[in-house]
Order: C-alpha cells, then structure tokens, then sequence
C-alpha cells in the first residue's frame, strides 16, 4: 500500500465511521439530547457533512448529554487563560516554519558548468 | 476602588487606554511591513518574463515536429518570430496542444496566438480551435534533429509556460505543484541549466527514446538537480532526454 492510498484508505473509514455515526445522532440521538428538536426534521441533513467530519466530537458530546455529565456553565465559560499561551504558540509556530523553510532551501549551483560526457556519433571526427 | 478601562468598539476610547492602542497600532503597521519585507527580501528575482500581448497576435506557419511534445519549426515567420526560429507551444490555461498538433506530424502548419517571452525563452499560446492551429497549404521541408552528445547538466526542471512568464514566480520549489499540474497537462517542461549549453540556457525535457518526460521527473520538479541526458539540436532548440537513473538532487 502506497503512502496515497493508505490516506485514501484513512478518510474512507474516517468518513465511514461519520456516516453511522450521523445516521444514529440524527435519527435517536438528537430527540434524546435535545428537546428543542423534536419534531424538526429538515434540518437536519444540513448537519451531515459536519457530523461526518467531526464524528467524534459528536459521539463525545451526546455521551455527556446523555449521562447528565454536562456542566453548562463551565461550557460557556470563554477559556481565556489559554489566549495567550495559543498566541504565543502560533507567532513561534510561524517563525519556526519560516526558518526552516529557509535552512532547508537549496542554493542555486550557478559554479556548476555543464559537462559533455560523449561525443555524438559521428561528431569531431 | 478604580474601575478598570473596557473598551467597546462603538463607544470613544477610555483615556487610560489611548496611548496603549496607538502603541499596539503603530507597532502592527510597522512590525507587519517590517515582516513582509523581510520575508520578501530573501525569495529570489521572478524575472522579466510575461505575455507579450503588447505584440499582439503573432501568426506564423512552419513545420510541426513531435518529440512527443510538439515544435514549430518556423519557415514562413513575422517581424517578431523570423523564419528559422524554433517554436514551443502552448493552449490556454494548463493545457498544451499534443492532442491537436499530433495529426499534423511532419506537415505545414500556421499557428496563431500570444507570446510568453522570458530572455531567450519564448513560448506560443495558441487561440483555440482552427484558429490557433490549422493545416497549411505547401511541401513541407524535412526537420533534421543534429546530435550533441551525452551531458551532464545541473539545474532546474520547470514548465516552460510559466517559466517563460504566465506565472511570476514561474519557478523553484514554491512553484512545484503548479508546475507539475502544467506538465501533466500538456506543457512542455524545460530545464534551465546552470551555465548555457551549446549557447542555450533553457532546453526542452523529454524522456529517453523519444517518450515524454518520464514521471520519476515529476517527483524533482523546481529542485536543483544534476541529471545526465542526450541533447539534440531540433532547429534553434535544444531538446534533452534525460536518464532518469542518473537524476539527483543537487547539493
């Protein structure tokens, strides 16, 4: 198996996996989890795509909705502390990829001159 | 106990927080240029190259010649092309016309289109349809490709279009997946050397035997490499068949 088809691989079972999952959720797992939408119903393909991508945050969410695990309050609480350690990281992330985007960036080997290793057939004769 | 300044975007800024802003502005607009400049500072010169559309539309007709990909061999020219000159073609966007110069292999062509022109490198972009490339009337004189010999040549596969100035930059590792989406389509690749062979800077990539450039090739596109190849002379152009077994990346 190539590197090209072992990722193809990956995302057919990512995305697999994405499937059952939304199958479930949207069908159970919502009216369970939600009172709000009960009943609504055409909304609902418009998660697929979404629910396919980020299967697992679903599953995690509705097994903390519904074993009552959910702290709302905690949820909502905008994580702050983590802005700028996150800044700090990406500004370091940036200059760590520019620098070595230039170590690892080849000189042009304008010294060296083209060689002939063979005469044509026929030529200098 | 004093309150501490919050700032609303829609409200006049708190006095206590002015200064602070003006700093954090004038350094965002002095430390983003600063940056770009910086980073912009270390990428090498694109070139002159471009479309000449300031020539405006060249029609010339000459013989087609495949190596797979195919040539012009100029015999009735213009002020700009003159008869004698070797012409690389291309079609519009990442496409070349192997397809459509194919059935005309060894006859009388008349090409019409723009010019990319780089240095000494210069391409066609034919218009489409009979217009860009149509049979002509007349004998068309035999192409004679002349031999130079195995060389052993270091530098740069590139495609030739947008080497030759659709795209600025139109080379290096930057460029190498549009390079390579160009030539997959049709675009002749071109090599440009370290040092001019035979007094040519770019020549032509094709693989041994008359096959196109094989696709281990692809893999070292807009790298700097050494690679050994036959070189032939097809009219004003050089054409190099390369060995892919003796391609490696330069130091």
């Amino acid at each position: 198996m190539t590197g090209g088809e072992f990722i193809v691989r990956l995302a057919q079972i990512w995305l697999t996996a994405g499937a059952v999952t939304g199958a479930l959720f949207l069908t159970i797992g919502m009216d369970r989890i939600d009172e709000d939408a009960r009943g609504a119903y055409v909304f609902r393909p418009l998660l697929v795509p979404a629910v396919l991508l980020i299967w697992p945050l679903v599953l995690w969410r509705w097994f903390v909705l519904e074993t009552g695990r959910d702290n709302w309050a905690a949820r909502h609480r905008p994580p702050r502390k983590q802005h700028l350690v996150v800044a700090i990281v990406l500004a370091g992330l940036i200059l760590i990829s520019l620098t070595a985007g230039l170590m690892v960036r080849q000189s042009w080997p304008g010294d060296v001159a083209p060689e002939q290793l063979t005469r044509a057939v026929g030529e200098g004769q | 106990m004093k309150k501490a300044p919050f700032f609303v975007g829609y409200l006049p800024v708190p006095r206590d927080l002015r200064v602070f802003l003006w700093i954090i502005c004038a350094l965002l607009v002095v430390g983003a240029g600063a940056a770009g400049y910086a980073v912009g500072s270390t990428q090498d010169n694109p070139g002159d190259g471009a479309f000449r559309f300031d020539y405006g539309r060249q029609t010339v007709t000459g013989v087609i010649e495949l190596t797979p990909l195919p040539l012009l061999h100029v015999t009735e020219g213009n002020d700009r092309i003159p008869a004698g000159r070797t012409l690389m073609m291309t079609a519009g966007g990442k496409a070349g016309v192997p397809d459509r110069a194919a059935p005309l292999e060894g006859q009388l062509a008349t090409v019409s289109g723009v010019l990319l022109e780089r240095g000494d490198l210069d391409m066609l972009q034919l218009r489409g349809g009979q217009g860009g490339l149509r049979a002509a009337e007349g004998d068309a004189p035999a192409v004679t490709p002349e031999p130079l010999g195995r060389w052993k040549l270091t530098g740069e596969i590139c495609d030739g279009k947008c080497l030759a100035g659709a795209m600025r930059p139109g080379r290096g590792l930057a460029h190498k997946a549009c390079a390579n989406l160009c030539l997959t389509g049709g675009i002749p690749p071109v090599f440009v050397s370290t040092q001019p062979v035979e007094g040519a800077e770019y020549l032509m990539v094709t693989g041994p035997d008359g096959t196109a450039m094989p696709d281990a090739a692809y893999d070292r596109v807009g790298q700097f490499i050494t690679v050994e190849a036959e070189i032939t002379r097809h009219g004003d152009l050089l054409v190099m068949a390369i060995d892919p077994a003796t391609m490696e990346v330069s130091d």
